[in-house]
């Protein structure tokens, strides 16, 4: 991990001496314990602040969009900035998806390929110690030592301290890479889509039961929007006013359709990064909806988001020979 | 979207209270389904009163938060109909729309949203008696059901 | 000022006690964290927590409400809410913010009448800290782990029992009524309850806000803040589990044939907060979003209310998805 760190800045470095980028998008260390922060550099000489820990949870691409878009003062032709982001599997395959969209020129996006061995969910680790967890390293047989804030140290296992989202990961490797990093990387998940058979094996009104109950707890702060790099509208359909699509206050039925239209504008494009689920200051489990998303594509149309800049996103495509099980015949 | 055409018909034994009676939106494609509704008119084909149309240019026209903002109105059912695979005025609005309603209508029910209150078909101009099973059947099925409530916007 | 003891097994009775007369909300842990919750009183209270998700300006200043329903009979407002309600085990930096939003909703002349009447309704027993997280810092403001403000009664928690001190006439004449339920302190009781705050107080993290109001003012325009804001995401996370910011839009709702008038919190870091009609934004950045937040807190607050409106709660450190720091940005752009 600490080998990776070292070469990630020579990367980064040569990259912004030699001018093949302006920004190099990566992490830096937290101000709190378990955590990382997203950092933009733009000069050689600090380009030892990036960091590379279990701690770098972040979906960088979210803020891609944002750094490709044509500034209002730019009249007339618009070379857009290069920038490298070092990429994790999700965060090159949330990439691809932004190509493939139009977002992010290829041309100009760099991608500093990082293998990932699954990150680590603060909360889980929190959680899973019993308190607040102050420190956290890898330990032996991928197990993890933690220290807690009454300085205590224990082992947890890697399941109850790595993100949920990276122990289904399947791509932990990113499936693009212009610069490529040296490095361990977990093995692909066995079982993906555990959860979602898990729930569709319930009653609908169970379903509808626990869907309400989990979306019940918003507050409507769109973190997990703003997080989640496929939501880039410039205009989200929810803050719109003509047409006014749903009310601004905590109705239910307004949640509901916020949810439901948020998240089904990922169909096809969810890459289950989770970056919604880190989010959310109300842990909304948001993954237990995505991902039947997710598996749905899959089973519907072979298509799996972000896995390759060759096919078409399956929601802009056809076949002459697709389902036709849910139509209704008199 | 207020009610001006409640339907007057009353439960036998029950006759000083209306029974109730579905409310479906459907959105049908203006080269294919809506014909098909116009025939099944002319032809004087019997199909319920359930139904209020939408008509749409091309069913891939059918975004699908009105579907879902349809039931927040109030709707009990929505049918969306358009032109068979394969016959799309747009070559193949049809089977992109395909794609879309069939991820649709089943992360709805995922969520656990009452199967059948959303229904997806396909309607030529010619089937003016298709439409009117077609019609015919959603009712039941939505009638069966009972008044959609899952997603309806109580203001009271 | 009035003095008590009540043993934490005894909390049932007081709980029972109030439920009679009204409501007693305190915190509950629902596995995502501690809330304030309405308990009976069998109800398990969790003592053990660093604060709520949600800041008590729910209670006072909810998320959304409706504020009146409209026909063709004209408009009627939405009746005061009523009933008395007892607040348990909101920690002293939230209770302070509540003296700060009464300074925004209970001005002389434009005094909310909901907040207000939510306001008289309640009594407020805070809870002194015993273990402050990483991203408290009240005391660098106007705060203490034991802060006073704001609270009715103040409770600590010293090992078996909780000592309650009476704040203000409200709080003393609640200690009378349910005087029956408490014990008089001993002197150990009390020696113990200020070794316990002085604890507290010496793990808290400090930051220098000095002269931050006029600091901040003189960077107005600073370049700083788009590079410091770069990693904003742009979400609401900060000012809606912010315990002082109240920024509010009124919405007009119709569904088959009713209608409603709403009010809901919104927050500055959203562009359609700035959002003209004439479709010009004059916040365009996120960096003068955030620019807006911190001036707002630091300095127009400070120079129409006297208070600095932040209270070192440190929600919006916690639960950033970035990790954008209140107290980095602070000293950053106070330099």
């Amino acid at each position: 991990m600490h080998d990776m760190e070292t070469k990630l800045r020579k990367a980064a470095k040569d990259l912004l001496e030699s001018g093949k980028v302006e920004t190099v998008v990566g992490f830096q260390n937290g101000s709190l314990p378990l955590r990382t922060r997203p950092h933009f550099v733009r000069d050689a000489s600090v380009a030892d602040t990036l960091v590379w820990n279990r701690f770098c949870t972040n979906n960088l691409a979210a803020y891609l969009p944002r750094l490709f878009e044509k500034p209002a003062s730019v009249r007339g032709q618009w070379s857009p900035p290069k920038i490298a982001v070092a990429a994790k599997g999700c965060d090159a395959r949330s990439i691809i998806g932004l190509i493939k969209e139009h977002q992010v020129p290829r041309g100009s996006v760099v991608i500093i390929a990082m293998p990932c061995q699954g990150m680590v969910d603060p909360r889980k680790a929190d959680a899973a110690a019993g308190e607040a967890v102050t420190d956290c390293h890898a330990g032996a047989d991928g197990a993890f030592e933690v220290t807690t804030v009454s300085g205590r140290t224990r082992t947890l296992q890697r399941d109850q301290v790595v993100a949920e989202a990276c122990l289904g990961c399947l791509h932990p490797a990113p499936a693009i890479a212009d610069v490529k990093v040296e490095g361990p990387s977990q093995a692909p998940a066995a079982e993906r889509f555990a959860r979602a058979r898990e729930f569709e094996a319930m009653a609908p009104a169970q379903r509808w039961e626990l869907f309400l109950k989990e979306i019940a707890k918003c507050i409507r702060c769109y973190a997990c929007r703003q997080a989640c790099p496929n939501c880039y509208c410039k205009s989200c359909f929810i803050e719109q006013s003509k047409p006014n699509w749903a009310g601004a206050g905590d109705d239910p039925s307004d949640l509901l359709l916020f949810h439901i239209g948020r998240m089904f504008h990922q169909a096809g494009r969810c890459v289950e990064c989770d970056a919604c689920v880190r989010a959310c200051p109300m842990h909304i489990d948001l993954r237990l909806f995505t991902q039947k998303l997710v598996k749905d594509v899959e089973e519907l149309f072979g298509y799996v988001p972000g896995a390759s800049l060759d096919d078409m996103p399956p929601l802009c495509a056809f076949q002459s020979d697709d389902s036709e099980s849910f139509i209704t015949h008199p | 979207m207020a009610d001006t055409h409640t339907t007057k018909q009353t439960v036998a034994g029950t006759e000083s209270a209306p029974a109730w009676e579905p409310r479906i939106v459907a959105f049908l494609c203006n080269w294919c389904s809506y014909a098909g509704a116009d025939l099944a008119g002319v032809s004087r084909l019997q199909y319920p009163a359930n139904v209020r149309v939408i008509r749409v240019p091309c069913s891939g026209r059918v975004n699908p938060m009105y579907i879902v903002k349809a039931l927040q109105l109030g709707v009990d059912g929505v049918l969306v109909s358009g032109c068979h695979p394969g016959d799309c005025h747009y070559i193949s609005g049809n089977l992109v729309a395909r794609r879309k309603f069939v991820m649709l209508k089943s992360f709805l029910e995922y969520l656990g949203l009452e199967p059948g209150r959303v229904q997806f078909s396909w309607v030529s101009a010619s089937e003016g008696g298709r439409f009117a099973d077609l019609i015919t059947k959603v009712s039941d099925d939505i009638r069966k059901l009972g008044p959609a409530k899952q997603i309806k916007k109580e203001l009271t | 000022m009035a003095l008590g003891v009540i043993s934490k097994e005894h909390l049932g009775k007081l709980i029972a006690a109030v439920s009679r007369t009204g409501r007693f909300l305190g915190p509950v842990d629902k596995g995502d964290g501690v809330c304030l919750t309405q308990v009976s009183a069998g109800d398990m209270l969790a003592l053990d927590y660093v604060n709520f998700i949600l800041p008590p300006k729910r209670m006072f200043f909810p998320r959304s409400e409706v504020i009146a329903t409209h026909g063709s009979d004209g408009m009627t407002a939405t009746p005061l809410p009523e009933g008395r309600v007892v607040l348990f085990g909101i920690r002293p930096c939230d209770v302070l913010s509540l003296v700060y939003l009464d300074k925004v909703f209970l001005d002389e002349k434009y005094a909310d009448p909901y907040y207000r009447s939510r306001r008289d309704n309640a009594v407020i027993i805070s809870l002194a800290c015993r273990q402050p997280a990483p991203t408290c810092f009240c005391t660098s403001i106007k705060g203490s782990p034991a802060g006073k403000a704001g609270a009715d009664i103040l409770a600590v928690d010293i090992g078996d029992v909780l000592l309650l001190e009476s704040v203000t006439a409200t709080g003393e004449a609640f200690m009378a009524e349910y005087g029956k339920l408490l014990d008089k302190p001993s002197a150990e009781q009390v020696s113990s309850r200020q070794a316990q705050v002085a604890a507290a107080d010496a793990k808290m993290a400090r930051v220098s806000i000095d002269q931050a109001t006029a600091k901040l003012r003189a960077r107005f325009d600073a370049a700083a803040w788009d590079e410091l804001t770069a990693r904003c995401l742009g979400c609401g996370v900060c000012t809606f589990l912010c315990p002082t910011c109240h920024c509010f839009g009124l919405y007009d709702e119709q569904v088959g044939g009713q209608n409603r008038r709403v009010r809901a919190q919104d927050a500055c870091a959203f562009p359609a907060f700035t959002l003209e009609a004439s479709g010009h934004n004059p916040r365009t950045r996120q960096g003068m979003r955030m620019r807006h937040r911190m001036m707002h807190k630091f300095c127009y607050t400070a120079e129409s209310f006297g208070e600095i409106f932040c209270v070192g709660c440190g929600r919006c450190i916690r639960s950033c998805p970035a990790n954008l720091d209140i107290r980095e940005t602070l000293t950053e752009v106070s330099k």
